[in-house]
C-alpha cells in the first residue's frame, strides 16, 4: 500500500473528483428517473417497454457509450456524467416503479375518496410510502455507479480510475491497489450512509 | 474540474478564433492511454510549455477512436497518432508499406476531411509485432513471421483485445501468411502480457516493436519477412485552425520530431514501465534536458 | 327540508366490455339527515351504487344530484371534499400521525392551522379517543377497532353533509363491531349527518338504518323502514334474505313507549327502561311474570304485558 501512504493527497483528488461526477450523475439521474418511474407504474405495458430500454442501455459497455457520446459532447465531466446518468435509469425507475406499486389498494382508494388530487396522492401518499424502496434503489445506484465511474478516466474526467489504468498500462500494482481502496472506500461509505438513512425511515 | 474545463474550451475557441492576439497562447493536448503516448504527449506539452505557452493536458484517453472524435470537435487541439493507424483504422484504406507513402496519404486525407494536419512524423517505427523469448526461439526455431505462421498451432498466444479484431493484425496476418492459427488465445490487457509470457502461461505475445520490455527482458521480435505490417511512425496531428493561429507551433514540435529514433524511445519505455516506474511527466522531462529541446 | 340529499335518477353502471350491467334502474330520494342502509349479497350492486355518489364510479346511465346540484356541475376532486368517505380497510395514511391523517381534508380545503387543531380534538374526543394519547400515534400503534374510529373522525373532519361508509364494520371482531355501530348511531343521532351505509349484514341493518334500500343483481328490490320491509316483505328474495319469519327480531324495532297501558302500574319485580323495544320487554316477561312496569327517571309510568306486545305486532 506504499503508494497510497506517499500519495496520500493524490488519491484524495481524485477521490473526490471521483465523488463530484457520482453525485452530480445521481442527482440528474434521480431528476430524470421519477418521473420515469411514475410514468411506469401507472401504465404497466408502457412502464415493461421502457424498462426493456433501458435495461438494453444498462448492458451497453461503457466504452462503447462513451465513443458514442465524445463526438456529441467532447471530453470530460459532463461527457462522463451522460454516461452515468444513463446507466442508472434502470435500476432508478425500477426501484421507483416498484415501490409506487406496492400502495395498498386501500390507501390509494381512502386518497381518491378523500378528494386528493393525482398529484396530491402522488406527494402525500404514494411516494412517502416508496421511499424506503426507491432510497434502496439509490443505494444500489450509487454503489453501482462509483465502480462504473472508473471509466471518466477515458475520456479525461478524473476520478479513481485515473490510477487504476495508469497501474494496469505501467504494470504498477500499487497505483492498482490505491485506486482500488479508494474507489472502495467510497461504495462503503456511500452504502452505511444509506443504511443508516435507511433505517431512520423505517423506525 | 468541470469548471476549468469549460474555461479552457472557450480559451481555446476563442483563440482558434482570434488568432492569438494578446495574452499567453493557450493550446489542449491530448494522448492516448498507453505509455508511448503518455510520453510522447508529455513531451509535446512540455517543449510546448518551455517556449510560452499555456497547455491544457488532456491525456489518458480512452482509444483511437475518444482521440480523434475529441480532436475534430476541438476538446483537443493536437495529439501524438502513428500513421499506420490512422491509415488502416481511422481512414480504412489498404495496408501500405512506404513510410513516406503512408505518411502523405494520412496527411492529404485528413487535411481533406477533417481539416487536421500532420506535422513532421518521428523517425522510430512503433510496429505491431510478436515477440517470445530466446528459449522459445531457440526451441522451435522461429526467426521470421513465416516460421511462426507455420508453427502457430503448437504454441498459445497471449493477445490484446484490439489484436484478434484489427484487419491490421491477427485477420490480416492470417490471410498474408496463411497459418497463423494458434493452440489458443488468451486476452491481457497491453501492462500484463509480458508477465504472461514471462510467467511461462503463453508462449507468444502480441508486441509493440518500441516496448521496454523488450529490451528489459531480451526478447526476440520476429521479423516481418513478407512486409505485413506498415510503418507506425508517430507525429502530432493538429487542428488546422490551431495551427494557422499559432504557426510556432510546427516550429517548436518539428525539432522533437528526428531524436525520436527507435533506440530512445524503447529506453524511455523501459524507465517508465520498467524496474524503475517512473512517471512519464518526468522521463519527458529528462528527454528533453538531455536532448537540448529547451 | 324537502330537497332529498341525494336523489338518483335512471342510474346505471355497465363496464366497458361486459354484456350485464352491475348496476341498473335506479330510482332512490335519500332524505337529509336520514341513515340510508344499502342491503344485499355478494355482487348484487351496492358498493358499486355507493360509490358512483363521489363519482369514484361513473355512472353510465341516469343523474345523481347531492344537494340540489348534479355531481358532473363539480368538479370530481371538489365533490369528494365534501363528501366523507369510510371503507372497510380504513387506509389511513402510515406515514402521518392520526392528528395529521385526520386534518387532510380540511388541509385540502386550506382551513387555518388554529381551526384544524381545534378539530381534531373535537373529533377524537368524538369518537371517544382521548385526544392527548392519540393525537401523536401513528396508525400502526393502534387496534382495527380504533383505526375505524380514527377513519370516522377523518371522514367526518371537514364538516360533511354526507357520509358514505361502505362495510366499515366488515373487518373487526364482533364485540368491536357492536360498540363501532352503537358509535355511529350516536353520532348520526347527534350530528344529524346523512349517512348511506352498505353491508351484507342482516342485523347490522335493522339496528343502524332509518331506511333500507335492499338490492339483488344491480337493482333496488324493496326501499323502506326496517319495520315496514320486516312486516311487508316485497317478494320471497326479501323475505328469506331478512327472514321477516323471525317475530321475534321485529319486536326489536319497536319501542315500549307507545305501548304502555299507562294508569296499570302492576308493581312487578322486574323493571324496563321507557326506552326499551318491545323485545326487551318480551324477554322480561317471559321470566314468569304477567305484566313489566316501565320506568322514567325513577318514576314506574306505566306496564306492558303479552296482549300489549301482540297487539303491537298486529298494528305494525
Amino acid at each position: 500500500m506504499t503508494y497510497l501512504f506517499t500519495h496520500l493527497a493524490d488519491v484524495a483528488t481524485l477521490a473526490g473528483q471521483h465523488l463530484a461526477l457520482v453525485v452530480t450523475a445521481l442527482a440528474i439521474a434521480l431528476a430524470i428517473a421519477l418521473p420515469l418511474g411514475i410514468f411506469s407504474a401507472q401504465n404497466e405495458r408502457l412502464g415493461t417497454a421502457t424498462l426493456g430500454i433501458l435495461g438494453a442501455i444498462y448492458a451497453i459497455p461503457s466504452l462503447a457509450l462513451l465513443v458514442l457520446f465524445v463526438p456529441i459532447l467532447g471530453l470530460g465531466f459532463w461527457t462522463a456524467v451522460v454516461a452515468l446518468v444513463a446507466y442508472a435509469q434502470m435500476l432508478l425507475v425500477r426501484n421507483i416503479a416498484v415501490g409506487l406499486r406496492s400502495v395498498p389498494a386501500a390507501q390509494i382508494e381512502a386518497a381518491k375518496g378523500m378528494g386528493m388530487t393525482r398529484l396530491q396522492r402522488l406527494v402525500r401518499v404514494e411516494l412517502p410510502y416508496a421511499l424506503p424502496i426507491i432510497v434502496g434503489g439509490l443505494r444500489i445506484a450509487t454503489i453501482s455507479l462509483i465502480a462504473i465511474a472508473t471509466v471518466a478516466a477515458f475520456v479525461n474526467a478524473g476520478g479513481l480510475g485515473t490510477l487504476i489504468f495508469a497501474g494496469i498500462h505501467q504494470d504498477d500494482p500499487q497505483r492498482i491497489i490505491a485506486g482500488s481502496i479508494g474507489s472502495a472506500a467510497l461504495a462503503i461509505v456511500a452504502d452505511l450512509a444509506f443504511r443508516g438513512f435507511e433505517r431512520r425511515l423505517a423506525g | 474540474m468541470k469548471r476549468a474545463q469549460a474555461l479552457s474550451l472557450l480559451g481555446c475557441a476563442a483563440f482558434a478564433g482570434c488568432g492569438g492576439g494578446g495574452g499567453t497562447p493557450a493550446i489542449a493536448i491530448g494522448s492516448k492511454n498507453f505509455t508511448e503516448e503518455l510520453i510522447v504527449g508529455e513531451i509535446y506539452a512540455q517543449v510546448l510549455e518551455q517556449n510560452g505557452f499555456k497547455v491544457n493536458r488532456k491525456l489518458n484517453l480512452g482509444g483511437t477512436e475518444i482521440a480523434q472524435a475529441a480532436l475534430v470537435r476541438g476538446d483537443i487541439d493536437l495529439y501524438p497518432e502513428y500513421t499506420g493507424t490512422a491509415l488502416i483504422d481511422v481512414l480504412k484504406l489498404p495496408v501500405s508499406h512506404d513510410a513516406a507513402a503512408i505518411y502523405q496519404t494520412v496527411k492529404s486525407a485528413y487535411e481533406q476531411k477533417y481539416s487536421l494536419t500532420w506535422l513532421d512524423p518521428a523517425p522510430f517505427n512503433d510496429s505491431q509485432g510478436l515477440a517470445t523469448t530466446k528459449a522459445i526461439a531457440a526451441k522451435f526455431n522461429l526467426k521470421t513471421l513465416s516460421d511462426l505462421s507455420r508453427a502457430a498451432s503448437q504454441l498459445r498466444l497471449g493477445s490484446i483485445p484490439e489484436f484478434i479484431k484489427r484487419p491490421d493484425a491477427l485477420p490480416g496476418l492470417q490471410k498474408a501468411y496463411g497459418g497463423f492459427v494458434f493452440k489458443d488465445i488468451k486476452l491481457f490487457d497491453i501492462g500484463l502480457k509480458y508477465k504472461a509470457l514471462l510467467s511461462g502461461a503463453v508462449d507468444v505475445v502480441v508486441a509493440f516493436t518500441t516496448e521496454g520490455a523488450l529490451v528489459a527482458n531480451d526478447l526476440v521480435v520476429f521479423v516481418d519477412d513478407k512486409h505485413f505490417w506498415p510503418t507506425y511512425q508517430i507525429a502530432p496531428v493538429i487542428r488546422q485552425s490551431t495551427l494557422k493561429a499559432m504557426p510556432a507551433i510546427a516550429t517548436h514540435l518539428n525539432r522533437v520530431a528526428p531524436q525520436l529514433t527507435d533506440a530512445v524511445m524503447r529506453d524511455l519505455n523501459n524507465q517508465v514501465d520498467g524496474t524503475q516506474k517512473r512517471d512519464a511527466a518526468d522521463a519527458a522531462r529528462d528527454f528533453i534536458k538531455t536532448h537540448g529541446l529547451v | 327540508m324537502d330537497e332529498p340529499a341525494i336523489a338518483m335518477a335512471g342510474v346505471g353502471v355497465r363496464y366497458p366490455g361486459s354484456r350485464t350491467a352491475a348496476v341498473h334502474d335506479i330510482d332512490l330520494r335519500i332524505p337529509a339527515g336520514e341513515l340510508t342502509v344499502f342491503l344485499g349479497p355478494s355482487g348484487c350492486g351496492k358498493s358499486t351504487l355507493l360509490r358512483t355518489i363521489n363519482r369514484l364510479i361513473e355512472p353510465t346511465a341516469g343523474t345523481i344530484h347531492v344537494d340540489g346540484t348534479e355531481i358532473h356541475a363539480l368538479d370530481a376532486v371538489q365533490l369528494r371534499r365534501r363528501i366523507g368517505y369510510v371503507i372497510q380497510a380504513v387506509g389511513l395514511f402510515p406515514h402521518l400521525s392520526i392528528a395529521e391523517n385526520i386534518a387532510v381534508v380540511p388541509e385540502l380545503l386550506g382551513w387555518e392551522k388554529p381551526r384544524i387543531a381545534a378539530r381534531i380534538d373535537e373529533l377524537l374526543a368524538l369518537v371517544r379517543l382521548d385526544p392527548a394519547r392519540y393525537r401523536s400515534r401513528l396508525p400502526s400503534e393502534l387496534s382495527g377497532g380504533e383505526q375505524q374510529r380514527v377513519g370516522v373522525a377523518r371522514a367526518l373532519a371537514a364538516e360533511p353533509t354526507i357520509i358514505l361508509m361502505d362495510e366499515p364494520f366488515g373487518a373487526v371482531d364482533a364485540i368491536v363491531r357492536g360498540s363501532l355501530q352503537d358509535e355511529i348511531a350516536r353520532l348520526h343521532h347527534t350530528l344529524g349527518t346523512t349517512i348511506v351505509f352498505v353491508t351484507h349484514d342482516v342485523d347490522e341493518a335493522l339496528k343502524l338504518a332509518d331506511r333500507i334500500v335492499v338490492m339483488d343483481n344491480g337493482t333496488i328490490v324493496q326501499a323502506d323502514t326496517p319495520l315496514a320491509i320486516l312486516t311487508q316483505p316485497a317478494s320471497p328474495f326479501v323475505a328469506q334474505l331478512l327472514d321477516t319469519a323471525d317475530t321475534v327480531r321485529r319486536l326489536g324495532l319497536i319501542g315500549v313507549a307507545g305501548v304502555i297501558r299507562a294508569a296499570n302500574v302492576a308493581q312487578s319485580a322486574i323493571t324496563i327502561d321507557a326506552s326499551a323495544t318491545l323485545r326487551e320487554a318480551l324477554s322480561a316477561l317471559l321470566t314468569a311474570t304477567d305484566r313489566v312496569d316501565v320506568v322514567r327517571d325513577g318514576t314506574r309510568i306505566g306496564s306492558v304485558g303479552f296482549d300489549d306486545v301482540r297487539g303491537a305486532l298486529a298494528a305494525a
